[in-house]
């Protein structure tokens, strides 16, 4: 019961809400009530011809008065307790998301984006469920359900226990038929994921099947698959299609008992025509609450294995956090040193760097290049803490980032990671998001900068442009260009750019070689980069290889070694002159 | 797993129903028509029945319960038959309460309380079995009732689920079939939408279409019917709520669809929202937008909750309305046809029958509202799918195509030009030739046009200009099943199936025996692969092969080429860097691969183009260099220079 502290707040806070909710509620369940009462009145003056045009009159105004204040009534509960429960779905979902947005990187490298989704979706509404019409129907199954039971009571104690006789069956058949759907209905799920995933291996796998001529066969998997969603629609159907039809049988197997002994009773005169003709109209109302006792033990179970869930995401605590005794820091130098930096994840996996060592000074540049799988995006990653090393330290001014407060650590660096990820948003928006407050003369500067003014001018609506989902709009330069720009309108002391031009065209790229030069001596760089020609012009330039620097000095120094920078230097020299010419 | 979540396609509302459209799924629901009108008529059946019961309540209050309604008189009275002896009996015993008319008695039926306990049941005996048969035939009806709503739901579902299992191949079918272009221009994640979650709302559509249209309209009207068949003064009476409810329905109706839209694109909204910053997680925590992030999002969590309030709000004025209406009908019955009882226009269990119809009457209105918002959903989404089953967008396929299968011997390029975006050429003017058996390698930078010479070949795009000769014929003529047939690609990050090793290798083309499969298995020196697998060739291959690594997944791309067999090989070589131990397994598969087979070959190593029998070295798109590496590199240009800094 632990994880009611997720839900109690919203309890407290909106208590006054769930108070008039419920007592609007009771209110309308007692209303419903006295619609039976009246029609009795009436159908026994009626059959005594008793019923004078007056007499009916105030019967009808009666049931008219008991509709109007039963209609301010349902309006009331609906709004605080429906309400109520949207409001804990809006707190509940703000509390994840904030939460999930604390964690470190490497809560996502273990935890699939789907499940997340699924938490955010399904677990919220199912809270939300138990919250409203859980409430609901728990209320309604025990006020409306004891009060009509006694209504009916106080007409005929015999009548009424003969009546219920199909109760108990309504009340378990809901609970088991309730749960059993839920299952199967997981299982419909669970095949229509299975269905989804079966479509897009194949859709993402087009040409292989194309140029494998599978296609034939793939269509028999797929409607295979599709066959085997059928049959579990089917089997969750056999249950849904009886259910009702079940539930309503059951209740009027209620109403046969009630016509054949009532009207016995009222034959004898035991009861009178207007009680048996009440009584029709209580088992009417009875049908509801019963279900609902059913439903709402199953609603409630659910909603709670949902909060478990959600509760254990928020007891995860980041990884990457704030040691107690964390520093602040307002603005770095930019003085960065590697000493002896291990690192491999999962920690229990391959190095990923060894002993890595050096040294960069203020308004330096740092280039690192080596083979793919080498090590260079793991090194920048260390820096603003996205993992944290394995052993050995890095030093910021002097100071182990381990030491430094993480907003404050971050504050100090602008960061391109190698894939460019943008927002679903404008192209204005994505580089704005680099620097909070930047004005449009930044962003210009830093567009013109990453080579990008001319190309988003092209377009119809220039910054404006939406970028649809993950930049897809976009070619690959393009991104690339926007999350450099993004990069470069932060002003931080340390610049990091890993595999800034790796798609974008020669000539575009030197010209952004050119202004990252110009920036030299202004704040400490790193470039990571396949290209060499962008690390050409660095102060340092290290080879990393599986982990290890191999190579490390400046260019002419490098190229004298003859080793894996300078080969590679010509190759692409070679190439480039072809792509230039 | 990409997911799309429909955010931009929610922006458009798609019309409640939209006759066109109904029409061209009418084709699918053919083949179904018996079950459908089968289901059809067991609703009829159904409404039937369930209009049975109250009538059968009317019939046992006036006949049994309640005699004597339809006496002019002030007074209800009993007419008790004499001819029954035991009835005589008591009429004998109380003569002084009954009025004796020749065969009948008549007793006020206030004075039936004097009679004792047991006369009464005594004089009432038919009344007791009258109410007692009525109870009989109405639980049959129920009971009926019951099996028949059964059996309507499950064919109703079975029939669905089939339309939709048919549409959803058919949908399948169409867009495999469509051009490498359409897959580049629509994500995989829209395009899986359209097979599973569209066809998917469309199934809502048809259940409750069909229910909507059969069930609530033939209740509603068969209630009317009867109602006016009891009594139609009365009848008519009740009916002045209708127009207050049809004005509520509709009214609400609109709102409701407003409300649900919203809700729905706020939802949509969030998700995307979320999903968005949980792939962009690193580059928030980065800049440290967290906060702004997380603003954005409350704002647009609280934009769903009021969304959700004004949802709240319509149906808590739209549910006790149609409530109220329905009350006030009840008080009109009451009123109306309490004076006609009173003046014996109207019996007291028409009375009874009238109240019970206005109950079942009001029902269906209540969930107009919810069916309007599923029908709405269902148009947009098969106003999508139709959309994509209109585009014809694939490469076209010469018609006189013939079928009979052809060998492949040479290969010919006639001043080819290809570009895949307008005005950005790839390649340029390019020809070749590859005799039969012969071995070509393409090589050159990156960017420079070796990649797209494949897709040309195989067929996944068409050249703008000049012409691609297979054993002499163009192959814009050839039946691209059959020139692909002859062929087999070995793609650089080559596709895994998330099936068995087996099923990944023979595909599910032709039965291939245990030896064959050895054979296969030595050829592609795949024999360390799969011992290491723990079910070896029935293991299961989860997620695209990620459990393998890139070296083994080459190594399964090769075991599959040779497994068809093919005349002619089209190799794009891996570019990554693969782990030494794989390295002379490659080697070695790729020399089997292309043993005396027709061969091109994209190098992205000097080494492996060294051995072919031509070399051809792009640039920009143009062959600038060819012969063999003896050739090339005697004349000491480009490719020389390449393999100087490379060797």
């Amino acid at each position: 019961m632990k994880s009611l502290s997720l839900i109690l707040p919203y309890f407290v806070e909106q208590r006054l809400q769930i108070f008039c909710g419920i007592f609007c509620l009771i209110a309308v369940d007692f209303l419903q009530l006295f619609i039976p009462r009246i029609l009795k009145r009436a159908v026994d003056d009626l059959t005594l011809f008793a019923a004078g045009a007056s007499v009916l009159m105030r019967y009808a105004l009666y049931l008219a008065a008991i509709a109007l204040l039963m209609s301010v009534f349902r309006y009331g509960w609906r709004r605080c307790l429906i309400g109520f429960s949207r409001r804990v779905e809006e707190g509940l979902r703000n509390q994840l998301f904030s939460h999930v947005q604390h964690l470190s990187a490497e809560y996502f490298q273990e935890v699939k984006t789907g499940d997340l989704m699924a938490h955010a979706t399904n677990d919220i509404q199912n809270v939300r469920m138990a919250m409203g019409m859980g409430l609901v129907a728990l209320t309604d199954a025990v006020v409306l359900g004891t009060a009509a039971v006694g209504f009916m009571a106080f007409i005929n104690v015999r009548l009424t226990l003969f009546a219920l006789i199909p109760a108990p069956f309504i009340i378990f058949g809901t609970r088991i038929f309730s749960r059993k759907m839920h299952r199967r209905y997981l299982g419909v799920q669970q095949e229509f994921s299975n269905m989804t995933e079966a479509v897009r291996e194949r859709f993402a796998g087009i040409r292989i099947i194309k140029a494998y001529n599978r296609k034939a066969d793939e269509i028999r998997r797929i409607s295979e698959i599709s066959r085997s969603y059928v049959k579990s629609n089917m089997n969750l159907v056999r249950l849904t299609g009886s259910f009702f039809p079940l539930m309503m049988f059951f209740s009027n197997l209620s109403l046969a008992l009630v016509f054949f002994l009532g009207g016995r009773q009222t034959i004898s005169l035991e009861i009178s025509p207007g009680d048996f003709v009440a009584f029709i109209s209580y088992i009417g109302l009875l049908t509801w609450p019963m279900m609902a006792i059913g439903w709402v033990t199953n609603l409630i179970q659910r909603g709670r294995a949902s909060m478990d869930r959600l509760q254990i995401i928020s007891q995860t605590r980041p990884k990457i956090a704030d040691a107690p005794d964390a520093l602040s820091f307002q603005k770095a130098e930019g003085r960065i040193r590697f000493d002896g930096v291990c690192f491999s994840y999962p920690p229990s996996g391959p190095k990923a760097l060894r002993d890595v060592d050096f040294l960069l000074k203020p308004g330096e540049i740092l280039g690192i290049v080596g083979p793919p799988g080498s090590g260079k995006t793991s090194l920048v990653g260390l820096i603003p803490r996205i993992f944290d090393v394995s052993s050995g330290k890095i030093l910021l001014d002097g100071i182990d980032i381990r030491g430094i407060k993480l907003e404050d650590l971050r504050a100090q660096i602008s960061f391109m990671p190698q894939e460019p990820f943008l927002f679903a948003r404008t192209i204005a928006e994505n580089i704005l998001f680099g620097k909070s407050g930047a004005t449009s003369d930044e962003m210009m500067r830093a567009s013109r900068a990453a080579g990008l003014y001319e190309t988003v001018m092209a377009f119809e609506k220039g910054f404006d442009t939406l970028v649809g989902e993950k930049g897809a709009v976009l070619s690959g330069g393009q991104k690339q260009r926007i999350a450099l720009a993004r990069a470069l309108i932060n002003p931080a002391p340390v610049l990091i750019l890993d595999d800034p031009i790796s798609q974008v065209d020669t000539q575009t790229a030197a010209g952004i070689i050119e202004t990252l030069r110009k920036m030299a001596g202004k704040r400490t760089m790193i470039i990571v980069s396949h290209r060499l020609s962008a690390v050409r012009f660095a102060d340092q330039i290290i080879v990393l290889d599986q982990g290890r620097i191999t190579e490390s000095g400046n260019h002419e120094s490098l190229m004298e070694l003859r080793g894996y920078y300078a080969k590679t230097f010509q190759l692409q020299q070679i190439e480039e002159a072809v792509h230039a010419r | 797993m990409h997911v799309d979540y429909g955010y931009f396609e929610e922006q458009q509302l798609g019309k409640p129903y939209d006759i066109r459209l109904m029409r061209r799924m009418l084709p699918f629901a053919t083949p179904y028509r018996g079950l459908l009108s089968f289901s059809v008529f067991l609703v009829i059946l159904i409404t039937v029945l369930d209009l049975a019961l109250p009538y059968l309540t009317k019939i046992a209050i006036d006949q049994y319960i309640v005699p004597g309604g339809s006496q002019k008189s002030a007074v209800r009275h009993l007419v008790a038959d004499l001819k029954d002896e035991k009835i005589s009996a008591v009429v004998e015993k109380y003569s002084g309460l009954f009025e004796i008319q020749a065969d009948e008695a008549r007793i006020e039926l206030t004075d039936l309380e004097k009679i004792s306990f047991k006369d009464r049941l005594a004089l009432r005996k038919n009344d007791l079995i009258g109410v007692t048969r009525m109870a009989g035939i109405f639980l049959l009806c129920v009971t009926l009732s019951f099996a028949l709503n059964f059996l309507q739901v499950w064919i109703m579902e079975y029939a669905g689920q089939k339309i939709m299992h048919d549409l959803r191949v058919r949908l399948y079918t169409h867009i495999q079939d469509l051009s490498s272009a359409f897959f580049t221009r629509n994500p995989v994640g829209r395009l899986v939408t359209r097979v599973t979650s569209d066809v998917q709302n469309m199934h809502e559509l048809f259940t409750s279409v069909i229910t909507f249209v059969f069930q609530d309209v033939f209740l509603l009207v068969g209630i009317s019917i009867v109602l006016l068949a009891l009594h139609w003064q009365l009848a008519l009476v009740t009916f002045t709520v209708i127009p207050a409810v049809a004005l509520a329905s509709v009214y609400f109706a609109s709102q409701a669809r407003e409300a649900f839209r919203t809700l729905r694109i706020k939802i949509a909204e969030i998700n995307t929202r979320f999903a968005e910053t949980i792939g962009g997680i690193s580059i928030i925590q980065l800049f440290r937008r967290g906060p702004d992030n997380l603003r954005d999002f409350e704002t647009l969590n609280h934009e769903h909750y009021l969304a959700g309030m004004r949802q709240i709000h319509v149906f808590a004025l739209f549910m006790p309305v149609v409530e109220l209406l329905g009350t006030v009908a009840m008080a009109l019955v009451i009123y109306y046809g309490g004076s006609g009882v009173v003046s014996g226009h109207i019996t007291l269990g028409e009375l009874v029958a009238f109240l019970s119809y206005m109950k079942m009457f009001f029902t269906p209105i209540r969930d107009i509202a919810e069916k309007y918002n599923i029908m709405q959903n269902a148009m947009a989404s098969a106003e999508r799918i139709f959309l994509i089953l209109d585009s014809g967008e694939r490469i076209p396929v010469a018609s006189d195509g013939s079928t009979d299968p052809e060998h492949i011997s040479d290969i010919v390029f006639e001043n080819v030009c290809f570009s895949y975006v307008p005005a950005e050429p790839v390649l340029k003017d390019v020809s070749f030739r590859v005799h039969a058996g012969k071995t070509l390698a393409l090589v050159g930078p990156t960017g420079s046009g070796k990649s797209s010479v494949i897709h040309l070949l195989i067929r996944f795009y068409a050249p703008d200009q000049g012409r691609i000769l297979i054993s002499g014929k163009d192959i814009s003529a050839w039946n691209p099943e059959n020139l692909r047939a002859g062929m087999a690609l070995v793609a650089q990050d080559p596709f895994i199936f998330s099936a068995t090793v087996r099923e990944n290798i023979v595909g599910g083309n032709g039965e291939i025996g245990d030896e064959q499969m050895e054979r296969i298995i030595d050829a592609a020196c795949c024999r360390n692969l799969i011992r290491r697998l723990p079910k070896g060739l029935d293991t299961v291959l989860s997620e695209g092969g990620s459990s393998l690594s890139s070296g083994e997944r080459q190594l399964m791309a090769m075991a599959r080429a040779i497994a068809r067999d093919p005349e002619l090989i089209i190799l794009d070589e891996a570019t990554s860097y693969i782990d030494s131990g794989t390295e002379q397994d490659i080697q070695q598969a790729m020399a089997n691969l292309m043993k005396g087979r027709t061969s091109i070959l994209v190098a992205h190593r000097l080494a492996t183009a060294r051995s072919a029998d031509r070399i051809l070295v792009l640039r920009d798109g143009r062959i600038v260099e060819s012969g063999t590496h003896g050739e090339l590199m005697a004349r000491k240009e480009f490719y020389w220079r390449l393999n100087q800094v490379q060797g």
